[in-house]
């Protein structure tokens, strides 16, 4: 006996039942759809955490700080980078160099007329900036062996953040007029450039200080532009990259020349490590952590907690939904109970006729695997929708109280991935599989004498 | 020639509560291939539950069975199916169509659990529907059939794989005497042009006029075991007065009901074709 026409009874079988047969899937449609909806909603946060830390740096940068983990005294300097930067799954470990004793202010224009009073300075291994997977929207990386500044009107070789210009303000304008911000228009609608351009116009860093401080002053020779990208950070907006080396010999020159006096630069606060999956950075992480000792600042850990709250909400809605999909299993026991009691004397005649017992169980498991795989293929196919409609009025829904009690932290109420869709599909078959187990047991015991018995 | 079955000690006792009912007593016997063999009896003498026995439906309190030198007593349920796809069919008195599948689909559903291919076995199935003067009715469904015609399906259903053993239980009781005669020599005409032994359990002797073997059973034992040299080669009915006048009646009736179906619900097309098959 072919499959196929073990297909072709199975669903004759259940066609001549309609009402039963509709009844019953309608309880599997159910099921399915509420883990399918249920599980959604968690994931929907899952992805909605993602989309937020995302939007605050690269998930699988890893902060290393330069204290321990219990406090304890430990030296995050050269050595410690290397060691980092040789592990597993590590693409490049760079410091983040920020000066303790020298701040920068960056001026440009007439009389310095745009200011933007502070500058978030980065001292990093030249090499790494290609490495940490910032994108250049033009000129090129750090040299390895850049120019060390010198002469009359030293410039130091910098890669800056695309939008640095709009950190500049007009000293001579009061109010909002002294801003300039990204998306900012004018009257017209005209979008408004920021002062100070970053390609063409001359850009000047000078130390900050006390008045009888003797200044440094250098001009910015911007070697390349790193393309703007939030998921990457913020300093691909406004930061200014420099070698590291440079960069400490300019304060060591600060220093010098102010006569301050303090301990030597060798260690590092931040020390920023980028790892090639994000899958691997809890790991590294660990390492880091257990093994050297420092304290680390990844989002990967942040992402784990809020993962673990999330797990906990799926575990509550999808088991919701399991409790429904298990009462329609129940009802498709009933059903196909039902069914083989009225067919005994069908199955009886089947018998004689020749049809082997194996096919008899078989014919039963595939009538109430079909029930469970029309019930999940409506199921899904409904999920989708209500899906699509609450993500569709999901401002709405969230002002209208809902809000309160769905968590919305991304764009979506509601996501279903692949693997969910297909799982259930998967799983609601096989609940029906399961639950005609027990009745195609029964049916494979009637006896061919029945198809004898006279009424 | 060795007999196509043949039965050992074949003794059945079934268990009523705390009580032995003893069903078959020792019985012993060889039935010839291509015999035409009525099993008759009264009522409580055994004769179905022999049927039983033969066809495997049922496994023996002792004593064995065999068909075609192929020991069926001590065969599993799973080797039993596969035996009889390949070596035995089967009638019912209650015809046992499915009432799902058209006439063509019940006749092809032992090819089907043959694994006969689905165009192959409905060619067959046809073909064999047509010989029992079926032709019109290969698509209808057992429940738009007449009596006469649901039985003639059923034989169509028993002779389609060409078995080599056809058992029967009481295939003509619940058909009228004129059907049953048609029904009758359509079988004796299928058994005797493909040799094929046919075994028949009833309790009306007068259908055992065309027999090769009348076995009579009584009690549980074999009362007489005839072989008929020279029996009938068609079957006739014979009707008392009594009978006759009850068949004109019933006649006159059914076609009363066929005018006013025809008349009442619309269905001209079918109700000319329905009365001049019915038989």
């Amino acid at each position: 006996m072919k499959i196929s026409d073990l297909l072709a009874l199975s669903y004759e079988n259940l066609r001549r039942r309609k009402g039963r047969t509709a009844l019953t899937v309608a309880g599997v449609v159910i099921g399915t759809f509420l883990i399918v909806i249920m599980v959604s909603l968690g994931i929907a946060v899952n992805v909605g955490f993602d989309e937020m830390l995302q939007s605050m740096g690269d998930l699988r940068k890893i902060t290393v700080y330069g204290w321990g983990v219990n406090g304890s005294e430990v030296q995050l300097n050269d050595d410690a980078v290397a060691q980092m930067s040789k592990l597993d799954h590590v693409l490049v470990a760079t410091p983040y160099y920020q000066p303790r004793y020298l701040s920068f202010n960056l001026v440009a224009g007439k009389n310095d007329r745009y200011q933007t009073g502070y500058v978030e300075l980065y001292g990093i291994y030249p090499e790494a900036l290609e490495m940490m997977q910032y994108e250049l929207k033009s000129g090129s990386y750090l040299p390895e062996k850049g120019t060390v500044p010198s002469g009359n009107k030293p410039k130091v070789q910098v890669v800056v953040g695309e939008q640095l210009g709009y950190n500049f303000t007009d000293t001579k304008k009061k109010g909002e007029n002294a801003y300039r911000w990204q998306g900012m228009t004018d009257a017209a609608g005209n979008e408004l450039p920021p002062f100070v351009d970053i390609l063409s116009d001359t850009m000047t860093l000078k130390s900050q200080g006390s008045e009888d401080d003797k200044q440094l002053v250098y001009q910015m020779d911007v070697l390349g532009v790193l393309l703007q990208d939030n998921e990457k950070g913020y300093e691909t907006y406004g930061g200014v990259f420099m070698d590291l080396n440079v960069l400490k010999k300019l304060e060591s020159d600060y220093m010098r020349m102010n006569n301050i006096k303090a301990e030597t630069t060798n260690t590092y606060d931040q020390v920023v490590v980028m790892v090639d999956d994000i899958d691997n950075v809890e790991a590294v992480e660990e390492y880091i952590n257990d093994e050297l000792g420092f304290q680390t600042g990844g989002m990967s850990s942040w992402r784990e907690q809020m993962q673990g709250q999330s797990q906990m909400l799926q575990l509550i809605l999808g088991g919701l939904g399991a409790v429904s999909l298990f009462v329609a299993a129940l009802s498709i026991v009933n059903t196909m109970s039902m069914s083989i009691l009225e067919r005994t004397r069908e199955i009886g005649v089947m018998k004689v006729l020749g049809c082997g017992i194996g096919k008899i169980r078989t014919l039963f498991l595939l009538e109430a695997s079909m029930i469970g795989l029309t019930g999940g293929l409506l199921g899904i196919g409904i999920s989708y929708l209500v899906s699509f409609a609450l993500n569709h009025f999901a401002p709405f829904l969230m002002m209208s109280g809902l809000g309160n009690i769905l968590p919305m932290y991304g764009s979506k109420i509601s996501v279903i991935p692949v693997w969910l869709s297909v799982g259930s599909v998967f799983f609601a078959t096989l609940i029906g599989f399961v639950a005609g187990i027990l009745p195609a047991g029964r049916a494979v015991k009637i006896s061919a004498l029945e198809a004898i018995r006279h009424e | 020639m060795a007999p196509i079955i043949k039965v050992d000690n074949l003794r059945k006792v079934y268990r009523v509560g705390q009580e032995k009912v003893v069903a078959l007593r020792d019985i012993n016997l060889e039935i010839e291939r291509g015999e035409f063999c009525c099993v008759v009896g009264a009522s409580g003498s055994g004769k179905s539950t022999l049927l039983n026995q033969l066809a495997g439906l049922e496994k023996p309190t002792r004593g064995s069975v065999s068909i075609g030198g192929h020991n069926i007593s001590a065969m599993s349920e799973k080797e039993l199916a596969v035996f009889r796809q390949h070596h035995l069919g089967f009638v019912f008195q209650s015809y046992n169509l499915l009432p799902t599948m058209t006439a063509v689909e019940n006749v092809a559903l032992p090819l089907m659990f043959k694994g006969v291919p689905k165009a192959k076995r409905e060619a067959m199935a046809a073909q064999q529907l047509k010989k029992m003067g079926l032709g019109k009715r290969l698509k209808h469904k057992p429940t738009e059939m007449s009596g006469g015609q649901q039985q003639r399906v059923g034989i169509a259903r028993a002779f389609v794989s060409k078995p080599e053993v056809i058992f029967a239980d009481e295939p003509t009781g619940n058909l009228d005497s004129h059907t049953t005669a048609k029904v009758m020599n359509a079988i004796l005409r299928l058994t005797r042009e493909n040799n094929i032994t046919f075994i028949m359990v009833t309790h009306e002797r007068d259908l055992s006029s065309c027999a090769d073997r009348i076995i009579t059973l009584k009690d549980g034992c074999v009362l007489r075991n005839e072989k008929i040299e020279n029996p009938a080669q068609e079957f006739e009915v014979q009707l008392s007065p009594m009978d006759e006048e009850y068949i004109a009646q019933e006649k006159q009736e059914r076609e009363n009901s066929d005018r006013n179906n025809a008349a009442g619900d619309g269905q001209t097309a079918a109700s000319p074709d329905l009365k001049e098959n019915h038989v």
